[in-house]
C-alpha cells in the first residue's frame, strides 16, 4: 500500500519545513494513528497522505483509492445533502444507481437520512460534518484519512463513524487518523506515530509476524457454519482466536469487543448464514496487555 | 473525468456566479452588435468580448468550492484532475456561450462587406466565427488558469492580471486572438472569409500549457 519515502513539506519556495524526513508504510488493514500538538504538523501529514498536497521533497508511492475527511467542512456548496453525496460517489467511481443507494445508505446510517434532501448550506454544524463523513466513506477506500472527524459529530453517529473505521480495517483498507480524545479506537489501533518537531516517531512496536494480540477487551463468539465452511474472510481477519466450540461443528471465535458487531453481521449475512449459538460476555478472557491508551503514548 | 466534469458543471449552474459575466456579455452584444451590419465585422467584435468572459467563468469555476470541499475531491479524483474539471467546465460554458452568439450575430447581421458593396455568405462567415470564438475561449481560459487559484490566489492582484492579460492578448502584435480579429475584420473589408486554423492552433498549444502549469500546481500551493 501507500508508502512515503523522505518527505517533506514546507509552504512557499524558502518557508521553514513544517515535515521533513518522514518514512512511512501503511500496510493494508492497518489503523493507524498520528498525534502531536497543535500546529505541529499533523494536519500537513495527513494532507499529504490524502494526497491533497504533494510533498515538496520525497515521494509517495504506491497511491491506493483514497478518501479524506477534512478537519471542519463548512459545505456552501449549493447542493442538497444527497446530491453532494452522490455527486461525489460518482467521482469515487460508482456507476449512477450504486451512488445514489450509496448516499441515502450512508446518511442513513449516520441518522442523517431524514436531512438527505435539506440544502447543505442549511445543516448544522454535526449534520455538515455528517456530511463530510459520509462522502469518504462512500465508495469503501482502501485509504481513508481521518482529521478529527469525530469532532461535532453526536454520539451515535460517532459510534457509528467507530464501526466503519472498523468494517474497512476488516475488509482490508487503511485508516490513519487524528483525534484530540487520546481514547478514540485505542484498544484497535495497531501503530500510533506522534509529529514532533517535524518528524515522525513511532510510538508502538510494530505488530508480530502474526499480527496484534487482542488490546481490549475480547469477545467469545461460538457460531455454527455450513459443513465444510471457511470463516468469512473479514470475520478470519480480525479474529485472534478461532477454536472448536462445545458443540459438534461449533467454532469458538475471539474477538475485540470493538469488532464483535461486525463479526456478528458478517456471520449472519455470509452467503450461506452461519448459526451464531452464543455470545460470552467481554472481558471473559483476560487480555494480556490492557494499559490505558494515554500512557501508551509516552512509556514505550 | 466524466464525473467529475458533471460535478463542476452542477456547481456553476446551481451556483448562479455565472449569471454576472453572462449578463454582462448579453450586455455588450447588445450595445456593439445592431441587425444590418456587416456579419465579419461583428463576428470580430462578439470573439473579441468572449475572451475576458471566458477568462471570468475560469475565476468562477476554480472558486467555485470552498476549500475543505475541495479537498475531499482532490483525495477522491487527485488534485490535478479535480483542477483540470474545473478549467474545462469554464472552457466548455465559454464555448457554449460563444457558439449561442454565432448564431444570433450570423442570423441578425448583414451577409455583406463593410462597404455592403460585396456579398459575404452566411454559413462561411459563420463557420469563421466559430473558430474565431474557440480561439477566445482558448486563450480566455488560459488567461483564467493563469491568474486564479493556484498561481494566483489573492483577488486584488489576480483580478487586475487577468483583466490586463485579456486586453493584451486582444491587442498585441502576434497574439493568435489579435491575429483572427485582424483577419476577420480585413475579410469584412475585402469580401472575403478567412479560416483562421493557424490561430485555433497556437491558441490550443497556449491553453494546454497553462492548464499544465496549473494543474501541476493545483497539489503544491494549496
Amino acid at each position: 500500500m501507500l508508502r512515503l519515502s523522505g518527505v517533506g513539506r514546507r509552504y512557499g519556495l524558502r518557508g521553514p519545513w513544517v515535515l521533513r524526513g518522514v518514512d512511512l508504510g501503511i500496510r493494508a488493514g492497518a489503523l493507524i494513528r498520528v498525534q502531536g500538538g497543535n500546529g505541529t504538523g499533523k494536519s500537513t501529514l495527513l494532507r499529504l497522505l490524502a494526497g491533497v498536497d504533494a510533498p515538496s521533497e520525497g515521494r509517495l508511492t504506491q497511491r491506493p483509492r483514497t478518501a479524506f475527511v477534512p478537519e471542519r467542512f463548512p459545505a456552501a456548496l449549493p447542493f442538497t445533502a444527497v446530491g453532494y453525496l452522490t455527486h461525489l460517489a460518482r467521482v469515487h467511481g460508482l456507476a449512477r444507481g450504486a451512488a445514489g443507494r450509496s448516499a441515502e445508505r450512508w446518511l442513513e446510517r449516520f441518522g442523517a437520512g431524514g436531512h438527505a434532501r435539506t440544502p447543505l448550506s442549511e445543516l448544522s454544524k454535526g449534520g455538515s460534518q455528517k456530511v463530510a463523513v459520509a462522502q469518504a466513506l462512500l465508495a469503501d477506500p482502501e485509504l481513508l484519512v481521518l482529521d478529527e472527524a469525530w469532532t461535532g459529530l453526536d454520539v451515535p453517529a460517532r459510534a457509528e463513524l467507530d464501526r466503519a473505521v472498523a468494517e474497512r480495517t476488516a475488509a482490508g483498507g487503511s485508516v490513519v487518523f487524528v483525534d484530540h480524545d487520546p481514547r478514540r479506537l485505542a484498544d484497535v489501533a495497531d501503530e500510533t506515530y506522534a509529529v514532533v518537531g517535524g518528524g515522525l516517531e513511532r510510538r508502538t512496536e510494530p505488530p508480530g509476524p502474526e499480527g496484534a494480540g487482542p488490546r481490549g477487551p475480547v469477545v467469545v463468539i461460538v457460531a455454527q457454519g455450513p459443513p465444510g465452511a471457511a470463516l468469512p474472510a473479514p470475520v478470519a481477519a480480525v479474529a485472534v482466536g478461532v477454536g472448536a466450540g462445545g458443540a459438534a461443528g461449533a467454532t469458538r471465535l475471539t474477538v475485540p469487543e470493538s469488532r464483535s458487531d461486525l463479526v456478528l453481521r458478517e456471520l449472519l449475512t455470509a452467503r450461506v448464514p452461519w448459526h451464531v449459538v452464543r455470545v460470552e460476555e467481554p472481558g471473559a478472557v483476560p487480555s494480556p496487555t490492557s494499559a490505558p491508551a494515554a500512557e501508551e503514548g509516552t512509556s514505550r | 473525468m466524466t464525473a467529475l466534469l458533471r460535478y463542476q458543471a452542477a456547481l456553476l449552474a446551481r451556483s448562479q456566479r455565472w449569471l454576472a459575466p453572462v449578463i454582462l456579455y448579453a450586455v455588450f452584444l447588445g450595445v456593439g452588435v445592431q441587425s444590418g451590419q456587416p456579419v465579419l465585422d461583428s463576428l470580430a467584435y462578439a470573439a473579441a468580448v468572449l475572451l475576458p468572459v471566458a477568462a471570468w467563468l475560469v475565476r468562477i469555476c476554480a472558486g467555485s468550492e470552498p476549500p475543505a470541499a475541495r479537498a475531499c475531491t482532490a483525495a477522491a479524483a487527485g488534485p490535478a484532475r479535480a483542477h483540470l474539471a474545473a478549467l474545462l467546465t469554464a472552457f466548455l460554458a465559454a464555448v457554449a456561450l460563444g457558439v449561442t452568439a454565432v448564431l444570433v450575430v450570423t442570423a441578425v447581421s448583414d451577409a455583406a462587406s463593410t462597404n455592403a458593396r460585396l456579398s459575404v455568405p452566411r454559413l462561411p462567415a459563420g463557420a469563421a466565427g466559430l473558430l474565431a470564438m474557440l480561439v477566445s475561449a482558448l486563450l480566455g481560459t488560459a488567461v483564467g488558469a493563469l491568474t486564479s487559484r493556484p498561481l494566483l490566489r489573492s483577488a486584488g492582484k489576480a483580478v487586475p492580471a487577468m483583466l490586463l492579460g485579456a486586453l493584451l492578448l486582444l491587442v498585441t502584435t502576434g497574439s493568435p486572438a489579435k491575429s483572427v480579429l485582424t483577419d476577420l475584420t480585413t475579410g469584412s473589408r475585402d469580401g472575403t472569409v478567412p479560416v483562421p486554423w493557424g490561430a485555433v492552433l497556437a491558441a490550443l498549444a497556449v491553453a494546454v500549457a497553462a492548464f499544465w502549469s496549473a494543474c501541476a500546481l493545483s497539489s503544491r500551493r494549496g
